[in-house]
């Protein structure tokens, strides 16, 4: 006797219902306004045909005003494992037709139950985010759920790459799950992420501000770094996902996708010469550099608008994954200052928690002088960078290309701070400081008896700029590997990589470092 | 000097009562001083005037070209009334040993020119504006 129809008739009635969410009227809406719907987005995410959901036949058990009568379809949210270019990936997307993609206590168990199974199999979590918040129907359970995941996120963190998109509301305590995770992409329309909205700062301090100085993804993108990507709307966002994904391993105990090349190439790269400036003031765009020293200049930069005077992004260099950290003369004169050195730091930490060599291109005057600075906690803040690069065990590989000054050259990752391999061309100036600052500390007496002092320093000046504007004094030292022309830069550092790239670095066992934060 | 009667187990007694001020009651006992461990008190120190601008004030104005940091106007590579294109370089700024160009963040015509060659200026200060 085989099975009753009637069941699966049942069946195929309660999938249908549950793929709808919160109705067939809710999603037409929502096409009208130009937004995908939360299957729509894993669609676009998953290889076609991949879909592997859990909990599609989960419902709120709240039996508090009014909702023990209503049917929330999924609980709000859809979960499940999907591919994306040939690997398993988690993901959840929040429905918004669904209650408003509202958080309560099921909710929340089905994102906890993904990220579970997502830490046990070792694949990232991709979590959509279009919620209006807690379900406050459910009261302290809907907090509790919160809890919950922001629990597991930090379970996760440095196990699978977690990426938060930002695709609708993400308010209040909500906004602290994306925050946790390892990158948040932002959609530029129907999004907004904050802790306290106008209303609110309105009612506390008087103060009057729109929401797109407050929660808008250009804000986040440019002022707070918040986010690590825009995109124009949720399918660009998932796009994004997916060409960051291409960089990532699925957890940390694996390498990421190199894709090496059976050959190496070490030809020169003329190019590359003809992009330095003979003038030591004039800057070098080392978006330039970047995008000759990569395959393909295909470079995914991260957190492309904030605190420009840092560049970091992923690229492969000959097949080879890695992290690129550059100074970038043209912005702040390529400092480090606070927010850059935030920057750098978590970038840094990123790559070490999932196996990504780091590849450091330095032309550094110095940290960023200025009483801002130094009360906003540049010591604290610059820190970050030497406490960052001392902990990766990952390759690092240093190409100091022009400047590199002071505390600035350890906190770019010299061979003090742990750098298996350092590269200088030949324009490189590593000191402790500028000459003419060097001079007026070290000759003070002379200069002040000089019949013309300004003359006397300025010679003085030049005889120091003449030793330590140049590689080789640190290179007699040991603290160069070699200095190489900036045409060889592309085959050496490729090279380097693949040399290094069976490195095993052990440290003393702790629970974990304390980083100045 | 105040006079009361004060009964004790239904006996009744006169007692005079002297109000002692303030300056006769006893000394209070200094607590002791603070042990070595205690976080010593300080209060943030009181930011100090502004420097006079060496140039105009910080930028605010539609049309301000601000200096994105502190340095030394190098030169100003428009003229006052010349149009210029988005992204066109419009001045020069050294610092940190480094020379950072000014790019116009809209098209415009240049409506004034703040700032000379060789005036140090500070961070957010207006170069030039745009009409």
């Amino acid at each position: 006797m085989p099975i009753s129809p009637e069941l699966l008739q049942k069946l195929a009635e309660r999938r249908k219902t549950a793929m709808l969410g919160g109705g067939a009227d809710k999603l037409e809406e929502r096409k009208k306004k130009g937004l995908t719907s939360a299957r729509e987005r894993l669609g676009i995410l998953f290889q076609p045909g991949t879909f592997m959901e859990f909990g599609l036949h989960a419902q709120h058990d709240c039996h508090h005003f009014g909702l023990q009568d209503k049917s929330l379809p999924c609980d709000g949210v859809v979960t499940g494992v999907g591919y994306v270019e040939g690997r398993p990936v988690a993901a959840f997307s929040q429905d918004f037709t669904v209650g408003g993609g509202a958080v309560g206590r099921i909710h929340a168990q089905k994102i906890c139950d993904l990220m579970d199974y997502a830490q046990q199999s070792g694949i990232p979590v991709i979590g959509i985010n279009d919620s209006g918040g807690a379900r406050i129907q459910e009261g302290d359970d809907s907090l509790s759920g919160y809890g919950q995941v922001f629990f597991h996120n930090v379970l996760l963190s440095g196990v699978v790459p977690q990426i938060s998109i930002i695709a609708g509301p993400c308010a209040g305590g909500a906004a602290y799950s994306p925050a946790l995770t390892d990158f948040i992409i932002m959609t530029k329309k129907n999004s907004q992420m904050f802790i306290c909205g106008p209303d609110v700062i309105k009612a506390a301090t008087g103060a009057t501000v729109t929401m797109d100085e407050v929660g808008s993804a250009a804000a986040h993108a440019t002022v707070s770094g918040n986010i690590h990507f825009v995109a124009e709307d949720a399918p660009g966002a998932l796009a994004l996902a997916q060409r960051l994904l291409s960089f990532l391993p699925s957890n940390n105990v694996m390498d990421p996708p190199h894709r090496p090349a059976k050959s190496l190439t070490l030809d020169r790269d003329p190019g590359m010469n003809d992009l330095v400036p003979a003038d030591p003031k004039a800057p070098l765009d080392v978006y330039q550099v970047i995008n000759r020293l990569v395959d393909d200049a295909d470079f995914l930069e991260v957190q492309r608008d904030w605190a420009r005077n840092i560049v970091v992004g992923f690229a492969r260099i000959q097949g080879i994954v890695v992290g690129i950290v550059a100074n970038q003369p043209m912005v702040k004169a390529g400092t480090l200052d606070i927010d850059s050195s935030d920057k750098g730091a978590r970038f840094i930490r990123f790559c070490n928690c999932f196996n990504i060599p780091l590849v450091t291109l330095v032309d550094i005057p110095g940290f960023m002088p200025g009483l801002a600075q130094e009360r906003g906690g540049i010591i604290r803040h610059g820190a970050k960078m030497l406490f960052a690069y001392a902990a990766a065990t990952v390759p690092k590989i240093t190409v100091i290309m022009r400047k590199s000054y002071g505390g600035a050259y350890l906190a770019m990752c010299s061979k003090d701070m742990g750098a298996d391999l350092v590269y200088a061309w030949p324009c490189a100036e590593i000191a402790v400081m500028g000459a003419e600052g060097a001079v007026n500390v070290l000759f003070k007496r002379e200069i002040a008896a000089a019949e013309d002092p300004k003359k006397k320093a300025a010679e003085l000046a030049a005889d120091y700029r003449e030793k330590f504007a140049s590689p080789y004094e640190a290179a007699s030292k040991g603290m160069i590997t070699d200095v190489i022309e900036p045409a060889e830069t592309r085959g050496i550092v490729a090279l380097g990589l693949r040399n290094t790239l069976s490195k095993r670095e052990t440290r003393p066992p702790k629970k974990h470092g304390n980083i100045p934060l | 000097m105040k006079k009361l009667r004060v009964t004790v187990e239904g006996k009744a007694y006169e007692v005079l009562v002297e109000m002692l001020d303030e300056a006769g009651a006893p000394a209070p006992v200094a607590a002791p001083s603070a042990s070595p461990a205690s976080l010593a008190p300080v209060a943030a120190p009181v930011a100090s005037p502004a420097p006079k601008p060496a140039a105009p004030a910080a930028a605010g104005g539609a049309g301000d070209i601000p200096s994105p940091l502190a340095g030394k106007v190098v030169s100003i590579d428009v003229k006052v009334g010349q149009a210029v294109e988005e992204g066109a370089q419009v001045a020069t700024v050294e610092a940190m040993k480094m020379n950072t160009y000014i790019y116009a963040p809209r098209a415009g015509t240049v409506a004034a020119i703040l700032v000379n060659a060789g005036d140090g200026v500070e961070e957010g200060a207006t170069l030039l504006r745009l009409g």
